[in-house]
């Protein structure tokens, strides 16, 4: 067998031996059993992943039979990204009747649920035209984005400038007044989309500020699920595993700090989730295979661990995908493919 | 390894800056060199806080803390170098200026990069976030950094990364300073693009690649 061409993280093409492929497997595997304290992949995986890479195929796709919902978030927003100027309805018509979206999602440009607060009238409005338009269920989705709750763009003292003097009894707190600022936007535009119709929503990106970014998002979910007892909600979450930005937060008496996908999935169920979407992140430095087997093992402990279903995400830099603004058709598709036929997801 | 370089190890570990200091003490009063107890206690201990850390085992304000310890441990020790006539430091770190760039607001990452150098006795200068190219020029200038480092979160804003390198390039300051550039959408390819020095995957790689740089001259 000679040389195997692949990428790197960051989407360069690099060229492997069979033994430098079964290598990067192995260590991707081992990495990620060892961070997360979860089975690594059994000889039947690296069998699977060594074929996976090998064959010559550009472009690869799920067996028949195994096909998955598929959903974009941000959906809308991701054409201006590539240059094309069309208006978020189009896009969503797009998403459905071109791209083989199973479900859309409407959001703001700023895409988070501070900033819609004060034009939710418009977003109901721009919401209901779209539910006339599409067949497919329509969610919307922002994120929680905490970071918009410090000075000067909200009212809270910024831990990041608080924690580099030491001052983290200070930081703390303002991530606690943070939390109960944006569980108040969230539950205000959720329920005021609920309330137009829209079918779902999604919290997306949850914990990219850290613990107390998950936090907020569970407390306005419980608070969702009380009120709308019906209400579909995704939790997709920010990075692999939750960033200890306070500390000691806790939800449902465990410190959300420090837990993997496999250990965040059970709290967003109880927060009331409905569909969890795990991420692993990709590193630059390493080779696609490398990251693509840590990513079966993480998500699959998270698979086996849900009892709601799992929509990986995949995309720029998660999901084993190269952080490039393209993703590079032949590492998208195998990586999905083998999320999906590895790990038991139910959607992407 | 001896039982104080466990024990200096461990209170690092522990985030416990009295501990630290009173080791440190105990390690002088005996006759110890400092940079003996630096590079086989302190230091391994700072060392396993960043990887903790990028564990998800470790938290932020335990980080902090460590490298409050740290801090104080090496003034103490650096001191003792300088009056018996030892030249140089307790660590081999300089001086860092940290900025996120203009039109970026996103400074998580760089405030994590902001306490793991501090944590490897570097003296950092914060700019805070959305800061322009030419600020963080000036501020370089004025306070005789050694290393420039960049975050930008948004494909939007990692051109002022590129902008950095040209500005300094003009200004014929290049040679000047050791760029570093970090953020989620930057990419080792970026950072040969552009021409900065070093790419940091995260806040920890980018301690181990400034100082081997630094280390390297």
């Amino acid at each position: 067998m000679g040389k195997i061409l692949t990428r790197m993280g960051d989407g360069s093409p690099v060229e492997l031996s069979p033994a430098e492929l079964r290598q990067d497997l192995e260590d991707g595997s081992a990495d990620a059993a060892d961070r997360g304290n979860v089975p690594g992949l059994d000889e039947e995986d690296f069998r699977y992943l060594v074929e996976l890479f090998t064959r010559r195929d550009r472009f690869v796709g799920v067996d028949v039979g195994n096909e998955v919902v598929l959903t974009y978030d941000g959906a809308a927003l991701k054409f201006k990204r590539h240059c094309l100027f069309e208006e978020r309805l189009h896009v969503l018509t797009l998403y459905e009747k071109m791209f083989g979206a199973d479900t859309v999602e409407l959001g703001h440009v700023d895409y988070s649920y501070k900033p819609v607060k004060p034009i939710v009238n418009y977003e109901q409005g721009t919401l209901e035209m779209g539910l006339l338009t599409t067949h497919s269920p329509l969610i919307y989705g922002a994120m929680p984005n905490l970071g918009l709750y410090t000075r000067p763009d909200g009212p809270c003292p910024n831990p990041m400038e608080l924690l580099p003097q030491g001052k983290i009894k200070e930081a703390r707190a303002a991530y606690e007044d943070m939390v109960e600022e944006a569980v108040r936007d969230i539950v205000f535009v959720v329920g005021s989309m609920y309330e137009s119709g829209a079918d779902g929503f999604n919290l997306d990106t949850v914990g990219a500020s850290g613990d107390a970014d998950v936090l907020a998002s569970f407390l306005a979910l419980e608070k969702l699920r009380a009120k709308y007892p019906d209400i579909a909600v995704e939790v997709g979450m920010a990075g692999e595993f939750v960033l200890g930005m306070h500390g000691e937060l806790e939800y449902g008496g465990k410190r959300l700090a420090g837990l993997y996908p496999h250990q965040q999935v059970g709290l967003a169920e109880k927060a009331g989730a409905v569909i969890f979407g795990p991420v692993v992140n990709t590193n630059t430095d390493q080779t696609i295979p490398w990251n693509l087997a840590r990513t079966v093992v993480f998500t699959r402990a998270c698979s086996k661990a849900s009892s709601i279903p799992v929509h990986a995400n995949m995309g720029m830099g998660v999901g084993a995908v190269p952080v490039t603004d393209f993703p590079p058709v032949d590492v998208l598709s195998r990586a999905s493919k083998a999320l999906v036929e590895l790990c038991g997801l139910d959607g992407l | 390894m001896s039982d104080l370089f466990v024990q200096a190890k461990q209170a690092i570990l522990a985030t416990d800056k009295e501990k630290a200091l009173e080791i440190a003490k105990r390690h002088l009063d005996a006759g110890g060199e400092p940079l003996e107890i630096i590079s086989q206690g302190f230091v391994p201990g700072i060392t396993e806080v960043g990887e903790q850390f990028g564990r998800g085992t470790l938290f932020l304000p335990e980080l902090i803390m460590a490298a409050e310890a740290m801090m104080a441990v090496t003034d103490v020790l650096s001191a003792a170098m300088a009056e018996s006539g030892q030249a140089g430091s307790a660590t081999p770190a300089g001086s860092i200026l940290v900025a996120t760039v203009k039109g970026d607001v996103h400074d998580i990452g760089k405030g994590i990069a902001v306490a793991m150098f501090k944590a490897n006795g570097y003296t950092v200068h914060d700019l805070g976030r959305d800061v322009e190219v030419g600020d963080i020029i000036d501020a370089a200038e004025k306070n005789g950094s050694r290393v420039i480092a960049t975050s930008a979160l948004l494909t939007t804003t990692m051109g002022e990364q590129k902008k950095l390198e040209e500005t300094l390039k003009k200004s014929k300051l290049r040679e000047k300073y050791v760029t570093l550039v970090a953020g989620a959408p930057v990419t080792q390819r970026w950072a040969n693009r552009i021409g900065a020095d070093i790419y940091a995957e995260n806040a920890h790689t980018g301690v181990v690649r400034v100082s081997e740089k630094l280390m390297a001259g």
